[in-house]
């Protein structure tokens, strides 16, 4: 890191302490000494001056330790209520006056103390020949004086609340608080000794120039904001502009998004388009003619039933169906008509075929592009929302997208029908492993159900297709094969979503749609 | 789409011959099997070794049944299928079943044959039972076309009679009941008369099946006798009929009752059906009878439709492993299908059998090979880019059900009985939240709003979409119409937010427009425009009414605009 970028990134307190050095590279200064120009709390300065030795702005001239002594809890405490050394050799001169006899075990209760702190006080006045012990346990004072006991007093009010360095005691003193000091074993003590290390600190040679270029930016001021203004009359040069922590959260926004699972449909219809499919429209509520009628399902079909399809109330049913188209239909169901199918046998009945009801298949916008002179060689596709009477639930909708379209071409037969598939699986679901399976639909013949390997889910239905009847094509004006096709997705559609309920994709939650990434 | 339950040991036993060793079949080889009959595999039971089979094709009856299963598969195996001797054999004097007047105008037809020798165990009794209720249920559609009874055949004088009797004159215990009851009691109170008395509304004389001895066996469509209707396990003679308003379907049924019972070992006795009136076959038909689904093609038409030059000998071969009667003539064939099929409408129907039995796997795909050029609708790219721009101007797109409920669309946005307020609504309702086609946006994005008042604040939505707009101006009494609804909802939000919006969209979709002011009963009064552009109303802008924002219980002002997309890409 070059210099400009070191100090860049120096905080407030390390230029409060290289700025105490003013660019002297002779300059020695103490911790207390710099405690004294800073200002700085004690603790905030040995930070700062750590931080600035690991960057090596700072460097260590010299480095003392001074042993500090000071008082412990318990040292406060024999401040306030005396030492036990002092408590038994006062109790001790106090039996000597009235003559009583007095045991240790006495002193120990009376005192409310510790055997050990009793043994320890008896044993050093012993020593120093202030007590005796007598016959039957018993102590008495010898009437003389024990110099600990008195340096103890000295020395706890010397020390109370107020540390100072070892050396300004005399030898005997420095003695007892020796004795007295806690230790690795022994914490009860009155007394602690610390080591206060104390630092000649001096500027390195880098910080040597970084108090020059601090010192040279210090005539600049530090401003929050670049401003129009600022950079008008380019007063901007004279400024400082305060650093940021650039490592905070940023504040989240929620930017203008495209649905996940519009966009999903979005690229779906970008890659129909791309392989030559034409966009086809069509309307929300259909005539069970367009819906069904003209798909060859018979006006008896299961399918049909008012269970399986949603009916308009009002009007209940369309005003005219197109010519030549309803004749052309109606007879292909009755025998057949043109299209050298013996047809369903059955009275076909032209009101029934108005009927309204909520488009229940996209193929129903095939069909109308079928009556409407279609082009050939002509791919088509549409993207069409579908309703069907069922309980909705985690796989049920009762609206839903359906992907399906129609090939139409001289070419086409039931092997160019397995390319076609051949391509969405590749294209759509990225799969290079396919099965085709013989399937039903009422609307074409052969029939083939797509089966794919799809990279994340394994072996799934990806859609069915067929050639188009002739029952189909021909009352609506095709002579040519035509291929018609659907692609089921809204499991991909799922799995690309992270989404387990079908009625997700439909979600009302803002929070949800915002926060879905989407992918495809 | 019938679903079934089959038993593994079952169908193994059917794969082979009646008393032939059969050879167990693993689920892999099971489920390559069911190619040939459209069937998934839906579920297994590895311990009792029941399999649940989906059937999809809707016009193979046949299929609907293990015996059905079996046979398709054993045909496969074997190359062919067998010749049933039932449908040659010529009696002297058949068993016979006599059709009283008048029945032509209530339940005309009746098909019915005796198989003798399969003693019925619980497997087969099982099937059995399924199989009739699939086939009445499914193919009868709901037995108003066909329905089926079995009975036991030791107790039955012939000739059986299929009458028509009056309500009140004959009485017999039905299934299911202990006590003697008519057949106008039997409408009334038996489950099964109930659930299908309506096939017989309007007749005052009702369908009653009974023997020599005028002992009943059914009431068909509705019951059989307890006495004479109800097969047990062990029985080893059987009397099957089937009645029904389409003869030939009829007939069809019966020959998949017999051809079932045969593959089970049973021998079939065909049965002499008397009418006293002309039907397509005569007025003396014998059943179980081949009705000869035949049809002439060229060879080419197949070859052309599967895209594979195979040969007429090898298109015979395929479809005689299918089960069907073929005859190569030069460049002609001429097919017939088994006798217990009837879906033969089109050469294609052909086709696809010629391809289901050589397999799918058989043929190379190939790509269609003409050039086409793919482009979007006009509307969809003027949706588009509407939406792009919505989006860099902040707003999350939404997508919501076109379904919605009245309440929703008209109530709570105080729309009552006005022009906006027009719905198309669904008759047959399964639930009122699903009952009406959303007649414009707002709404949708109101139910985002109302769900989301947690979601950090501003809030920005829209949708484009389409909406059903009622016009009975139109053929379908109804236009789908492609809206841009856009919403903007927070403590400040204003008119003014929405209208720069609005005046952006116009700005880059190259169009003009002018506010208006109107009266709008979801709007607060004097912050509502109509939008208007080349002299159409196109939409609208406002700020949406506090009784609407209360009704939906949504605590922050909201303004919103809807345009007409479809209007703007003409």
């Amino acid at each position: 890191m070059d210099i400009s970028s070191l100090i860049d990134s120096l905080h407030p307190l390390e230029v409060k302490v290289l700025s105490t050095f003013g660019g002297d590279r002779s300059a020695i200064l103490q911790t207390e000494q710099l405690v004294q120009s800073t200002g700085l709390e004690p603790s905030q300065l040995s930070m700062a001056v750590e931080w600035l030795l690991a960057k090596s702005l700072l460097a260590v001239d010299t480095e003392t330790a001074t042993p500090i002594v000071s008082l412990t809890k318990l040292g406060e405490l024999y401040f306030e209520k005396y030492s036990p050394i002092e408590r038994v050799l006062s109790v001790a001169r106090d039996a000597g006056k009235t003559g009583k006899r007095l045991t240790i075990q006495d002193v120990q209760s009376r005192e409310g103390l510790e055997p050990t702190e009793v043994s320890g006080a008896i044993g050093k006045l012993k020593k120093e020949g202030a007590l005796l012990i007598i016959q039957g346990g018993c102590i008495e004072s010898t009437g003389r004086p024990s110099q600990t006991a008195e340096a103890m007093r000295g020395l706890l009010q010397q020390l109370h609340g107020a540390p100072r360095e070892l050396r300004a005691f005399s030898e005997s003193q420095r003695q007892i608080i020796q004795d007295h000091a806690v230790k690795r074993g022994n914490a009860r003590e009155p007394f602690r000794i610390d080591d206060r290390v104390t630092r000649a600190l001096k500027l390195s040679e880098s910080g040597v120039e970084a108090t020059q270029q601090l010192s040279r930016q210090k005539a600049l001021e530090e401003v929050s904001q670049l401003t129009p203004e600022l950079l008008k009359d380019g007063n901007w040069k004279t400024k400082r502009f305060r650093k940021y922590t650039i490592s905070l959260r940023a504040p989240r926004i929620a930017p203008g998004k495209r649905h996940p699972y519009r966009e999903f449909l979005d690229t779906v219809k970008t890659k129909l388009v791309s392989m030559g499919f034409q966009e086809m429209r069509g309307s929300l509520v259909e005539t069970e003619f367009w819906n069904m009628d003209a798909l060859f399902m018979p006006q008896f079909h299961p399918a049909r039933d008012i269970h399986d399809v949603y009916f308009v109330k009002e009007p209940a049913h369309a005003s005219s169906i197109e010519e030549p188209f309803l004749s052309q239909v109606a007879q292909a169901h009755r025998n057949g008509g043109e299209t050298g199918s013996t047809g369903w046998n059955y009275p076909f009945d032209a009101e029934r075929a108005r009927r309204l009801v909520l488009r229940s298949q996209g193929t129903a916008v095939s069909a109308h592009t079928l009556a409407t002179q279609p082009a050939v060689p002509g791919k088509y596709f549409s993207i069409a929302r579908c309703f069907r009477y069922d309980q909705v639930d985690a796989t049920h909708a009762t609206d839903f997208f359906q992907v399906e379209g129609i090939v139409l071409g001289e070419d086409i037969n039931f092997r160019t029908l397995l390319g076609l598939l051949n391509l969405f699986a590749r294209e759509v679901a990225q799969a290079k492993e396919v099965k085709f399976l013989p399937a039903y639909f009422p609307f074409t013949e052969p029939s083939v159900e797509l089966h794919v390997r799809h990279p994340k889910l394994g072996w799934m239905e990806l859609g069915g297709a067929g050639l188009f009847r002739s029952e189909v094509t021909l009352p609506l004006g095709v002579t040519v094969p035509v291929i018609a096709w659907g692609l089921g997705l809204d499991r991909m559609a799922m799995v690309a979503l992270g989404i387990h309920d079908i009625r997700e994709l439909f979600t009302d939650n803002l929070d949800l749609i915002r926060s879905t990434k989407g992918a495809f | 789409m019938p679903t079934i339950t089959i038993f593994k040991q079952d169908l193994e036993g059917l794969l082979v011959g009646p008393g032939e060793m059969s050879q167990p079949i693993t689920i892999e080889q099971l489920e390559e099997s069911l190619m040939l009959v459209k069937g998934e595999l839906k579920g297994q039971n590895l311990d009792t070794g029941e399999l649940r089979i989906e059937l999809q094709d809707s016009n193979r009856p046949d299929l609907w049944c293990c015996e059905g299963i079996a046979r398709q598969i054993r045909v496969k195996r074997q190359g062919s299928l067998p010749k049933y001797d039932f449908l040659t054999i010529k009696s002297q004097s058949p068993k016979r079943l006599n059709v009283a007047p008048g029945m032509e105008t209530v339940r005309p037809y009746v098909a019915a044959c005796a198989a003798t020798g399969y003693v019925v165990t619980q497997e087969g009794l099982a099937q059995l039972i399924q199989t009739q209720e699939k086939l009445a249920e499914m193919f009868g559609r709901k037995r108003r076309t066909v329905s089926i009874g079995i009975y036991r055949l030791a107790a039955i004088e012939f000739p059986v009679t299929y009458d028509l009797v009056r309500p009140d004159d004959v009485s017999f215990t039905p299934l299911g009941m202990d006590t003697v009851m008519t057949l106008g009691e039997m409408l009334l109170v038996h489950p099964k008369g109930l659930e299908f008395g309506g096939i017989l509304a309007g007749h005052d004389r009702l369908p009653f099946l009974c023997d020599a001895k005028r002992q009943a066996l059914s009431f068909p469509p509705i019951i059989n006798s307890r006495e004479a209707g109800e097969v047990r396990v062990g029985d080893d003679a059987l009397f099957v009929e089937v009645t029904g308003t389409d003869l030939s379907m009829v007939v069809l049924t019966l020959n998949i009752f017999a051809t079932n019972l045969a593959d089970r070992g049973a021998a079939i006795e065909p049965i002499e059906v008397r009418y006293p009136y002309k039907t397509s076959l005569g007025m003396s038909v014998m059943t179980p009878q081949d009705l000869l689904r035949s049809q002439k093609l060229p060879v080419r038409t197949i070859e052309q439709a599967l895209g594979q030059t195979l040969g007429a000998q090898e298109v015979a071969k395929a479809l005689m492993a299918y089960g069907y009667d073929v005859a190569v003539k030069g460049k002609q064939i001429a097919v017939t299908l088994p006798f217990y099929r009837q879906d033969l409408m089109h050469a294609m129907d052909v086709v696809e059998d010629v391809a289901i039995s050589r397999g799918y796997g058989e043929f190379l795909p190939v790509m269609p090979s003409q050039f086409t050029v793919g482009g979007l609708s006009r509307i969809e790219e003027v949706s588009d880019r509407v939406r792009a721009l919505m989006v860099g101007m902040g707003f999350q797109e939404i997508i919501s059900n076109i379904l919605s409920s009245p309440q929703s669309l008209r109530d709570a946005m105080r729309l009552g009985a006005t022009e906006w307020g027009k719905l198309v609504e669904v008759d047959n309702v399964m639930s009122q939240n699903f009952s009406a086609l959303r007649q414009w946006m707002l709404p949708s994005l109101l139910r985002v709003e109302a769900a989301s008042n947690r979601a950090f604040y501003p809030h920005r939505t829209f949708e484009a979409g389409e909406v059903a707009r009622y016009d009975l101006t139109q053929p379908q009494g109804s236009r789908t119409v492609m809206v841009l609804g856009g919403m903007i909802a927070h403590a400040d939000a204003h008119f003014s937010e929405a209208h720069s919006c609005l005046d952006t969209l116009f700005y880059y979709v190259n169009h003009t427009y002018s506010l208006e002011p109107i009266q709008h009963p979801s709007f607060l009064a004097g912050r509502v425009g109509s939008i208007v552009s080349r002299g159409k109303q196109v939409g609208v802008i406002g700020e949406l009414h506090p009784e609407v924002l209360e009704r939906w219980q949504i605590g922050v002002p909201a303004v919103a605009f809807e345009l007409d997309l479809t209007e703007l890409a003409e």
